[in-house]
């Protein structure tokens, strides 16, 4: 049995590791500018300067390292949060954090900040992050115990309240701040600056390591904080960490990408119907299948309609939820 | 000794003229622009034939529609862009500033033209336009005749009756242009008065307007809002019988195009039709 279960994980983190490459390879070889496969690999081999290589270098690689950081960072926060709340509807985006870093980059935007450096928004949007982190904690954790209840409650109406400001300052706006902030909710791969993405990727990696050492805790709060407490794990302190650095993950990726939507929901969930509960594999492999399905949702976003682009949120809002639905619903049909 | 002074004295000179050459800057031959404003206006140049991308709404003039989109005017694609190789790409106000950003990390010349707030502001910017195609001469002479139109009409309304008037660019919600805009100018300068002239926000309230109760209604619905909207919206105003605007008839449909497309041309053709519209007697 045992034997069984992990030939069965390591085909699926094979498989996974297949895709990975797949949307990395898609990623890389389609897009509007239609350079033919054969220069790709030359320049992909040696890089030889000239437009092809700005390109591949500079405006595909750059954008598909982002896309594989935001996607595994948003279904790593998505799996850590629907296995701490044991409920399936809890995404990175209900706690409010979300919710913070945008008021904060509408604020510098608003504020006309961002002509002073384009850096003061994802600096704005990490702070609203993490304000928000520390109101959400300072509220629920009382004697030195984490309500969960109460911060999923709090936290998805700090979420509403935030988004009410939003539409506040969008009503108050100048048009030009008014697109910005737009562009900002909608979300992007198209960051600019190198080192943002670094952070992103490193950060994304960091924590996935930092996580892998609390599969077991997961797997013991699965059961019930109660159960968990009997097993020998310090609850109070676990919580208080996966929380920490979940809204780190989602505090990041939010400041860098913007509003991503639908990742952080839906891979989990798939991932937990393909290879099981257990943490130990489920971790690994949602970070994986997010930054697959958000690279191969970007590469879709940037060639549908080409030369037009549309926001990767369109499109993993449509294909994400439409999938799941389908799946739910055959699934049902099935038991029936 | 002669030998290297003369040679100091080449080398000098040889520097000069790089720096000049430097500052005068290299006239671009493949421009991307961003805005429909910018198109109209690089056609308008004379620099039409350089012009190798555009945005999906840069359709004025009919030439422009042969070139290829990058874009609408919100998303663009800078790989597009990129792979167009343009020595030039004119930024809009709406376009991306990420997009901006990347464009200029990856080396290319980037100019943005922030939206104009008033006629002043239209011909500076059509002007520093000229001024990077290398069109300078053109440019000023085309502000300068746009100006001496915009003079003679102006007094030619400077003693008629100053008309309340309620501009409405947005159907739903109800959006207006306040000081600040080159529309207010547009207002002004036909001898009206805008009713929304110093109103904190663009969004206005129908409530605000039948309390203005304004001369003269005009409805200018950019974009999508088509002209179904704007003759529904018409309709609506309608409704309201004890408004000065319904009782005269003076509630207005115009072009958006004419009105919020502003070259310092168009402006003035604009300012002819709103003055029309305005003094329909001293036409006549």
């Amino acid at each position: 049995m045992m034997q069984h279960r992990s030939k069965r994980w390591i085909f699926w983190l094979w498989l996974l590791v297949a895709l990975a490459l797949l949307a990395a390879g898609s990623a890389l070889f389609i897009g509007p500018s239609g350079i033919p496969f054969k220069k790709i690999f030359q320049v992909l081999w040696n890089r030889q300067g000239g437009i092809e290589d700005q390109i591949i270098w500079g405006i595909r690689l750059p954008r598909l390292l982002l896309g594989f950081a935001i996607g595994g960072s948003l279904s790593l926060a998505g799996v850590i949060l629907q296995g701490m709340f044991r409920n399936p509807l809890v995404e990175p985006y209900t706690l409010g954090i979300s919710g913070g870093a945008a008021v904060g980059v509408s604020l510098s935007i608003l504020l006309g900040l961002y002509h002073v450096s384009i850096l003061t928004m994802p600096l704005a949007g990490f702070l609203g992050a993490c304000s928000m982190i520390l109101l959400l904690y300072g509220l629920n954790a009382k004697k030195k115990v984490l309500s969960l209840q109460g911060l999923l409650l709090t936290g998805v109406m700090i979420n509403f309240i935030a988004s009410s400001l939003i539409m506040l300052f969008l009503a108050l706006s100048r048009s030009e701040d008014l697109q910005g902030i737009i562009f900002w909710i909608m979300g992007s791969l198209d960051e600019p600056n190198g080192f943002l993405i670094k952070i992103a990727l490193g950060a994304s990696l960091l924590f996935l390591f930092v996580t892998y050492f609390f599969h077991s805790d997961l797997n013991a709060l699965a059961l019930g904080e109660e159960e968990a407490l009997h097993l020998g794990v310090p609850v109070e302190r676990t919580k208080r960490l996966l929380f920490i650095i979940t809204s780190l993950l989602v505090g990041v990726s939010v400041a860098v990408a913007g509003m991503i939507g639908f990742v952080g929901l839906v891979v989990p969930h798939f991932m937990r119907r393909i290879v099981g509960h257990d943490h130990r594999i489920l971790l690994v492999a949602s970070f994986l299948a997010g930054g697959v399905f958000l690279v191969f949702c970007d590469t879709l976003a940037r060639t549908v309609i080409a030369p037009l682009e549309l926001p990767v949120g369109v499109i993993t809002g449509i294909l994400g939820g439409s999938l799941f639905v389908w799946v739910l619903t055959r699934e049902r049909g099935g038991k029936v | 000794m002669k030998l290297r002074a003369w040679l100091i004295f080449c080398a000098v000179i040889l520097a000069c003229s790089f720096a000049w050459a430097a500052e005068k800057g290299v006239i671009p031959e493949r421009i991307v622009s961003l805005s429909p404003v910018i198109t109209e206006e690089l056609f308008l140049l004379g620099a039409g034939d350089r012009v190798v991308g555009r945005t999906h709404y840069c359709t004025k003039p009919r030439e422009a529609q042969k070139i290829e989109e990058v874009g609408n005017v919100l998303e663009v694609s800078v790989e597009k862009i990129v792979a167009l190789r343009p020595d030039l790409v004119l930024a809009g106000s709406m376009t991306s500033p990420k997009a901006k950003e990347k464009l200029k990390r990856l080396g290319l010349r980037v100019e943005e033209f922030p939206s104009a707030s008033d006629f002043n502001g239209i011909c500076d910017s059509f002007f520093k336009l000229g001024r990077i195609i290398g069109k300078e001469k053109e440019a000023e002479t085309m502000v300068k005749i746009a100006r001496s139109k915009v003079d003679a009409l102006r007094s030619q309304v400077r003693d008629g009756n100053r008309p309340a008037v309620f501009l409405q660019v947005g159907v739903d919600p109800l959006v207006t242009m306040t000081h600040g805009s080159f529309l207010n100018d547009l207002i002004e300068f036909s001898g009206g008065v805008n009713v929304a002239r110093d109103a904190g926000s663009r969004i206005y309230s129908r409530e605000k307007v039948i309390a203005d109760d304004p001369d003269i209604i005009i409805i200018s619905g950019m974009g999508s809002d088509g002209e179904k909207a704007n003759e529904k919206e018409k309709k609506i105003w309608q409704g309201y019988r004890n408004l000065k605007a319904v009782k005269n008839s003076t509630i207005y449909v115009v072009d958006s195009d004419l009105y919020c497309a502003p070259t310092p041309l168009t402006f003035v053709n604009a300012l002819e039709n709103i003055i029309r519209l305005l003094h329909p007697h001293d036409a006549a």
